[in-house]
């Protein structure tokens, strides 16, 4: 969030620089060129990733994102069943297509490719929270 | 509940459907994925005990995902 935030009011720095020098590149050479040596900067500083930063989510986050996933997939029987322990099948009345539907969209949530064999061990909420946990790509 | 290898397949099969409907153009992704699921369901009723039936409907599913697959398909009624 900290990081967005820079790189945010650095894009905005950026674009005020560019502002005035549009209307004097054409009579002065040097502000131009002091802006193009700038925004450069920040995109180098963009395409800078930051590996320290935490890499495994928070599993009440993660929880949190597969219940606001659940709850728009017009199949589950009622969002109050939605709970940290619900069972795709047996809670929330899907069937085994549906639940294929949701390790799907799931993957897509966080990013990953779950392979076939890990995403047929995927059938509560609790299973999936543990599985994105247990992924360090996820995010 | 236990899986057994061919309904294992069956659900592999569903979700290389799947996999497949993310390549398609944005507006018809959910035509496709629609698609696949009434294609599916069509055979719901199927005994799980069938093995040749379920094996006939798999071959016949998978030829029938590399017709749609091919980037020509932009778009299923």
């Amino acid at each position: 969030m900290f990081r967005t935030a820079i790189l945010r009011s650095a894009a905005a720095a950026s674009r005020t620089a560019m502002r005035p020098s549009a209307a004097a590149g054409r009579f002065a050479i040097a502000p131009a060129s002091r802006t193009g040596s700038f925004v450069p900067k920040t995109v180098a500083w963009q395409a800078v990733r930051c590996y320290a930063s935490g890499s495994s989510l928070e599993k009440t986050e993660v929880y949190e994102r597969i219940k606001q996933l659940l709850s728009g997939f017009d199949k589950v029987n009622d969002p109050s069943n939605i709970t940290e322990s619900a069972h795709f099948a047996n809670d929330l009345g899907l069937d085994s297509l549906d639940t294929v539907e949701v390790v799907m969209a799931i993957e897509e949530e966080f990013s990953i490719e779950i392979p076939d064999k890990d995403a047929d061990t995927i059938h509560s909420v609790e299973k999936a929270v543990e599985y994105i946990v247990s992924q360090p790509d996820a995010n | 509940m236990r899986l057994s290898g061919l309904q294992k397949d069956v659900l592999a099969l569903y979700r290389q459907c799947i996999r497949e409907c993310r390549k398609k153009p944005e507006a018809s992704r959910k035509h496709f994925q629609a698609f696949a699921r009434t294609e599916f369901e069509k055979n719901i009723k199927v005994d799980k005990r069938d093995f040749s039936a379920i094996e006939f409907l798999l071959r016949k599913g998978r030829r029938q995902l590399d017709v749609y697959a091919s980037p020509g398909v932009k778009d299923i009624k």
